[in-house]
C-alpha cells in the first residue's frame, strides 16, 4: 500500500504509481470549478474518486483556507466500491445512510468512510441508516462536508460530479485493509448544570425553564449578534442523569428568534442535563493530539505501520482557534510523524467510532483521526 | 573614560510558534518577507487573541455572576432552613455517621438548655453538659443518657422521658441514609399536664376536687380484684340535713362554699386509702377499707356527725347542719359495687327516716321494705288512672252546740286486693316519689265539689302537704277546685302542719297569704307535736289551731297531755283564733275538753271518716240529738 498527499490544483503533481483511490478536499468555489476537478479526475486513472468541500483543508501538519488537496491511495490486496445516494433533505438521512449502507453492505466489508454533504442533514440519523444497512460491526469513519463559516453551499465529489444533496461512501473491502480511529473534543464546560425543560428532536426550547435562545445569547453576549455561526464555539455538553459519564457534545447549528429555540446536529432529549462549554486552545490543541494517540495506539497490533490518515475536525474549532487552529494540526502530525501521508479538513459534523465503545457515532466538535493501512 | 564598542555575536531571533509560521507564510520565492501579509496575519493575531480574551472574560464574569447569584440563593436557602428549623415546635439535631453533631435548631438548644452546640460534639458531651440533665442525680443521669442512646432507630420509634426539671421530654431518632442520625426532641410537659388534668377531672368532682362516683367504681373495682380472704369494707352513704336550706335561703355559693368546708372535714376524719367521693348535691359516699370492726365504723359515723353537726362559719353566716349516714358492710371477696352503694343507699333512707343526724346499719329487712316500696310505687301509679283513691269525711263539731260545723276531708285508697288503706300508709310514698301533687289536687276538688252539696253552714278541711307548697302553684290549684265546684272559699279551710312552715318559710307565708285573699281559711294541723312555735302563730293569722290527737288520747290519763292541751286552747283564746282537738274518741275526754274551753273536736266519739252519702245523714242525725236535748 502507498500514499501519497498532493497539490489537486497544480497539474503536474503526480502520484508514484496509479492510485486505487483518491480523496479531495477544497473550497466550495473549487471543488465547483468543473474545469479544475476534471483535470484532477483525469489524473486519477480508473481510481475512485471521493471528496467534499470545507472552508479549511488540513494540508500535512498545516492548513490551508485555499488548496486543493488530493490523497490517491493504493491497495495491493484490498477491494474498494463506491456508494453514492441522494440526500434532499434532513428527514431522509437515516433512508439514504440505508441505502448507502445495503449497498456497500458484503460479507468481506471491513470499514466505510463516508461523506456527506454538510448542509440539510440529520448526521446522526445517517450513521444510524449506514449502521442499519452495512451492520453495527463494520467500522465506520467519515464527515460533512463544510463551507468555512459561511454555510452556505456544501458539495460532494464523487464519480466526476460534483455533488449537493448527497452521501457517498467507499467500503472497504478484504481482510488486509486495516482502519484505525481516535477522537477528542476537550471543551471544557463551564457554568451551571441545567435541564432540558422542552425540546423537539434536535430542537432545544427551553432550558431550565427560561427560553433557550434568551439564556444562550447572555452567554454568547456581543457574539450573539454572529449567531448561529458562533454558535459553533459554545457547542452544549449533553448527558443522560442516568448515566452521568457518557456525555455529549451538540454544535449549535441554527437558531429561531421568533421562536426562542435554538437547533443542534443531533437530539436534544427532553430531562437531560445540558452545559455550555467553551474552547480553550491549548485544551483544544492537547484534544487533537489525543484523538491521534488513541488512534495510533490502536495500530499497535497491525504489523505494519499505517500509510494515510484522514483528520476530520470540526469547523467550530477552526472557527474559535484562527490562526492557532495550524497547532492542533502540527500536534497531530507530531503523533503521527511524517511518514503517514495527512490530508483532512474541517467539517460541519465528524463521524468516527467512539473511543471507549467503539460505536460509530456523529461527533461535534472534535478532532477526529482515520488511520488507514493494509497488511501483507 | 572611554567606552570601547565589541562585536554581539547575531542569533536569529526565537519566534513565537505564530510568529514562525506567519514568516514561513510571507516568506516570498526570493527570500525576501510580504510585509503588507505579515502584518496582516500579525494584526489578526492581535484580533483573535483580544477576542480571545473578552471571551475568557466574558465567561469569567459570567461564572462569577452564576456563582453570587448561587451563593445568594444558597444563604437564602440556608436562612430559610433555619428560620424554618429554628421555628419548630421540635428539637432537632442532626448527627454524621461518625456521631459527631453536624446542626441542632434553636428549639433543640432551649429544651436541653444549652447556649449553643458545637458541630463536632458527641451526644454524650451534649447531653452532658446540659443544665437540664444535670439536676439530677448521677445514676438518674446515666439512665437518662443510656435511654437516650438506646432510642430505636425504626422509623417513628420514640421514647418519653420525665426529666429532674419536671418536664415530660419525647425522644425520636431517625436513621439516616448516610448512617447519620436525626434526632428530634419536644417538649410535651403541657401536653401531659393537660391529659392528667383531663384525667383528673374526669374523675374527681370539680367543686371539692374529691373523687366523683366513676373514681369511686374504679377503686372498688380495683379492691375487688386485690381481694384478700377475711378482708372487709364499708361503704358509708352520707347526706347533709338541713343542706337545701342553706342553699334556697342563704344561695347557692354559699352551699357551694360550705360543701367544700364538709369535704375538708370529712378528709380529715378518714385515712388516707379510705375514699371520699362525692356523687352529686348533698351526696357522699366514704369507702372504708380493711374494717376490723362494726364498732370502729360506729365510731367512726358518730364522729362524722359529731364533726359535720358542728356549726360552719360562711361568708359571715353561721350555718348549723347535721348529717345522716347509711352504713353497708361487705366482705371484700364478696363485694359488688352495685350492691353494696345500693345497701348504703337504702340503710341512709332508714336514717334519714327514723329522725335525722344519726346512722343506720344496713340490714335485709331494708332491702325488703325497698322492694315493698317499690310495689306500691307502681300500685299508686296505676291507682289514680283507675280511680281506687276515693274522699271520706269525719265530721268536725261544735262542743257547746253539738252542731256539725264542717267535715275534714281524708283520702282513701281501695286497693283491689288489700282492701281500704289509710293515707297514712301511702301519703309519705306520693311525697317521695312526686305524687303528692296529683293526688292533693284530686282530693282537694273532690272535697270541694262534695262540700257544695252541703248546707252552707258546713265547712270542708282538707290536708296540704309541706311538698305541695314547693311549686309555688298552690293558690292557683286551689282557685281552680273553688271554681270548678263553686264552692264559697269562706267554706273551705286548709290545714298545715308545723313542718311545711319550716322549710322556705318567706314562699310558705306568701302563699298563705295569697289563699286567706281567695277568703280561705287555714288551720295550723297537729299543734304540738312538732317544734310547737309560737312564732308560726304569731307569723300567720290562723283562723283555727288543731289540737293533735296524741295529747287528746292521753287526756285523763297524763297530766302533761292536760297541760299542753289546756296551755293551746288558752293561747288560742287569747289570740282570738278557734281551737278543734282530733282524735276524740271517750266522753271523758270531751267532757275535758269542755272544761278547757276548746270550740271543737273530731273523732271515733261522733263518727269514724264516712263516704259522702253518709255525711248529711249524719248531719241530720246530729241535728236531731241536738234538738232532742233543747
Amino acid at each position: 500500500m502507498w500514499s501519497k498527499r498532493i497539490d489537486g490544483s497544480d497539474a503536474s503533481a503526480t502520484f508514484p504509481a496509479t492510485p486505487d483511490l483518491v480523496i479531495v478536499f477544497g473550497p466550495t468555489s473549487r471543488m465547483t470549478d468543473q474545469p479544475l476537478i476534471e483535470q484532477l479526475t483525469s489524473r486519477c486513472g480508473n481510481a475512485i474518486v471521493i471528496g467534499c468541500s470545507s472552508g479549511t483543508m488540513v494540508d500535512g501538519d498545516g492548513l490551508d483556507d485555499d488548496a486543493v488537496v488530493a490523497l490517491g491511495v493504493g491497495f495491493e490486496r484490498t477491494r474498494l466500491t463506491l456508494a453514492v445516494q441522494p440526500l434532499p433533505s434532513a428527514d431522509t438521512s437515516f433512508a439514504a445512510g440505508l441505502a448507502i449502507g445495503k449497498e456497500l453492505a458484503d460479507d468481506s466489508l471491513s470499514a466505510i468512510f463516508v461523506l456527506s454533504n454538510g448542509l440539510n442533514v440529520n448526521g446522526s440519523a445517517l450513521v444510524a441508516g449506514i449502521r442499519s444497512g452495512a451492520g453495527d460491526s463494520v467500522a465506520l469513519s467519515g464527515g460533512l462536508a463544510g463551507d468555512g463559516a459561511r454555510f452556505g453551499d456544501t458539495r460532494i465529489l464523487a464519480g466526476g460530479d460534483c455533488l449537493t444533496n448527497a452521501v457517498a461512501a467507499i467500503g472497504f473491502y478484504g481482510t488486509h485493509v486495516r482502519l484505525a480511529h481516535g477522537s477528542a473534543g476537550e471543551w471544557q464546560p463551564f457554568g451551571p448544570v441545567r435541564t432540558i425543560s422542552a425540546a423537539d428532536g434536535a430542537e432545544l426550547r427551553r432550558l431550565d425553564d427560561e427560553p433557550a435562545l434568551a439564556l444562550y445569547e447572555r452567554y454568547v453576549g456581543e457574539e450573539a449578534a454572529d449567531l448561529p455561526a458562533s454558535g459553533l464555539l459554545y457547542p452544549l455538553e449533553i448527558w443522560d442523569p442516568a448515566k452521568p459519564d457518557d456525555r455529549v457534545v451538540r454544535t449549535l447549528l441554527a437558531i429561531d428568534r421568533d421562536h426562542g429555540t435554538l437547533t443542534f446536529a443531533g437530539d436534544m432529549p427532553q430531562g437531560w442535563k445540558a452545559r455550555l462549554m467553551r474552547g480553550i486552545f491549548d485544551e483544544l490543541i492537547d484534544g487533537a493530539s489525543t484523538a491521534a494517540q488513541h488512534a495510533i495506539d490502536r495500530t499497535a497490533s497491525w504489523g505494519v505501520a499505517p500509510s494515510a490518515c484522514l483528520a476530520i475536525s470540526c469547523v467550530g474549532r477552526r472557527l474559535l482557534m484562527g490562526q492557532r487552529t495550524d497547532e492542533e494540526i502540527a500536534a497531530v502530525s507530531a503523533v503521527l510523524g511524517s511518514d503517514i501521508a495527512l490530508a483532512g479538513f474541517y467539517s460541519y459534523g465528524e463521524i468516527a467510532p467512539q473511543n471507549a465503545t467503539g460505536v460509530p457515532c456523529l461527533h461535534n466538535q472534535t478532532m477526529t483521526i482515520t488511520l488507514i493501512g493494509e497488511c501483507a | 573614560m572611554s567606552v570601547s564598542a565589541s562585536p554581539v555575536p547575531t542569533e536569529p531571533p526565537r519566534l513565537h510558534p505564530i510568529a514562525a509560521r506567519q514568516a514561513r507564510r510571507t516568506r516570498l520565492p526570493d527570500g525576501g518577507v510580504d510585509i503588507d501579509r505579515l502584518l496582516a496575519l500579525v494584526s489578526e493575531t492581535y484580533t483573535e487573541t483580544d477576542i480571545d480574551r473578552r471571551r475568557t472574560d466574558r465567561a469569567n464574569r459570567l461564572m462569577a455572576e452564576e456563582l453570587e447569584a448561587a451563593l445568594s440563593r444558597s444563604a437564602l436557602q440556608n436562612l430559610r432552613f433555619k428560620a424554618a428549623l429554628d421555628n419548630m415546635n421540635q428539637g432537632l439535631a442532626l448527627f454524621d455517621a461518625a456521631g459527631l453533631l453536624v446542626l441542632t435548631n434553636q428549639r433543640f438548644l432551649d429544651i436541653y438548655g444549652l447556649h449553643d452546640a458545637r458541630p463536632g460534639l458527641t451526644l454524650a458531651q451534649i447531653l452532658a453538659s446540659s443544665p437540664c440533665l444535670l439536676l439530677a442525680t448521677p445514676i438518674e443521669h446515666r439512665r437518662l443518657i443510656t435511654e437516650y442512646r438506646a432510642v430505636a432507630s425504626a422509623c417513628g420509634a420514640r421514647i418519653e422521658q420525665c426529666w429532674p426539671d419536671g418536664r415530660t421530654i419525647t425522644i425520636e431518632r431517625t436513621r439516616l441514609a448516610d448512617g447519620g442520625d436525626l434526632y428530634t426532641v419536644a417538649d410535651v410537659t403541657a401536653a401531659r399536664t393537660a391529659s392528667a388534668q383531663i384525667a383528673h377531672l374526669a374523675r374527681h368532682d370539680a367543686l371539692t376536687n374529691l373523687p366523683n362516683r366513676t373514681l369511686l367504681h374504679e377503686r372498688l373495682a380495683e379492691i375487688v380484684r386485690n381481694a384478700r380472704r377475711g378482708d372487709r369494707c364499708a361503704m358509708l352513704g352520707l347526706d347533709l340535713d338541713r343542706f337545701k336550706l342553706v342553699n334556697d335561703t342563704l344561695g347557692h355559693p354559699v352551699g357551694d362554699a360550705l360543701l367544700v368546708a364538709v369535704a375538708e372535714r370529712l378528709v380529715k376524719l378518714v385515712r388516707p386509702h379510705d375514699v371520699i367521693a362525692r356523687l352529686g348535691g348533698d351526696e357522699f359516699s366514704i369507702l372504708i377499707q380493711h374494717v376490723t370492726s362494726d364498732e370502729a365504723v360506729e365510731q367512726l359515723c358518730q364522729r362524722i356527725i359529731d364533726t359535720l353537726t358542728q356549726p360552719f362559719e360562711i361568708a359571715g353566716h353561721h350555718i348549723q347542719i347535721g348529717a345522716s349516714i347509711g352504713v353497708a358492710m361487705v366482705e371484700v371477696d364478696a363485694l359488688d359495687p352495685d350492691t353494696l352503694l345500693r345497701d348504703a343507699d337504702l340503710a341512709l333512707y332508714r336514717a334519714k327516716r327514723s329522725g335525722r343526724g344519726n346512722y343506720r346499719f344496713y340490714t335485709p329487712d331494708m332491702h325488703a321494705f325497698a322492694t315493698r316500696r317499690r310495689q306500691l310505687e307502681i300500685e299508686l301509679r296505676r291507682a289514680l288512672k283507675s280511680n281506687e283513691l276515693r274522699v271520706h269525711y269525719q265530721p268536725q263539731v261544735d262542743i257547746a252546740t253539738h252542731t256539725v260545723i264542717g267535715f275534714e276531708a281524708l283520702v282513701r285508697w281501695y286497693h283491689p286486693e288489700r282492701g281500704i288503706i289509710p293515707p297514712g300508709d301511702f301519703i309519705g310514698v306520693c311525697e317521695e316519689i312526686g305524687l303528692i301533687g296529683t293526688v292533693g289536687e284530686l282530693v282537694l276538688t273532690q272535697a270541694c265539689r262534695d262540700a257544695a252539696l252541703w248546707p252552707d253552714s258546713i265547712k270542708i278541711a282538707v290536708n296540704l302537704s309541706a311538698l305541695q307548697f314547693k311549686s309555688g302553684t298552690l293558690p292557683a290549684m286551689v282557685a281552680r277546685a273553688l271554681a270548678a265546684s263553686g264552692l264559697d272559699p269562706t267554706r273551705l279551710e286548709l290545714e298545715i302542719t308545723e313542718g311545711a312552715m319550716l322549710e322556705d318559710t318567706s314562699s310558705v307565708i306568701e302563699q298563705l297569704q295569697q289563699l286567706k285573699q281567695q277568703g280561705v281559711l287555714i288551720s295550723l294541723d297537729d299543734f304540738g307535736t312538732g317544734y310547737s312555735s309560737l312564732s308560726h302563730i304569731r307569723n300567720f293569722p290562723f283562723d283555727r289551731v288543731k289540737i293533735d290527737q296524741s295529747f287528746v288520747r292521753d287526756l285523763g290519763t297524763n297530766s302533761d297531755s292536760l297541760a299542753i292541751v289546756r296551755a293551746v286552747t288558752g293561747l288560742c283564746s287569747s289570740l282570738g283564733i278557734t281551737s278543734i282537738a282530733e282524735g276524740v274518741e271517750t266522753l271523758d275526754q270531751l267532757n275535758i275538753l269542755i272544761a278547757e274551753k276548746c270550740d271543737s273536736a273530731q273523732g271515733y266519739y261522733y263518727s269514724r271518716p264516712v263516704p259522702l252519702a253518709e255525711t248529711l245523714p249524719f248531719v241530720a242525725r246530729m241535728l236531731a240529738v241536738k234538738n232532742k236535748a233543747a
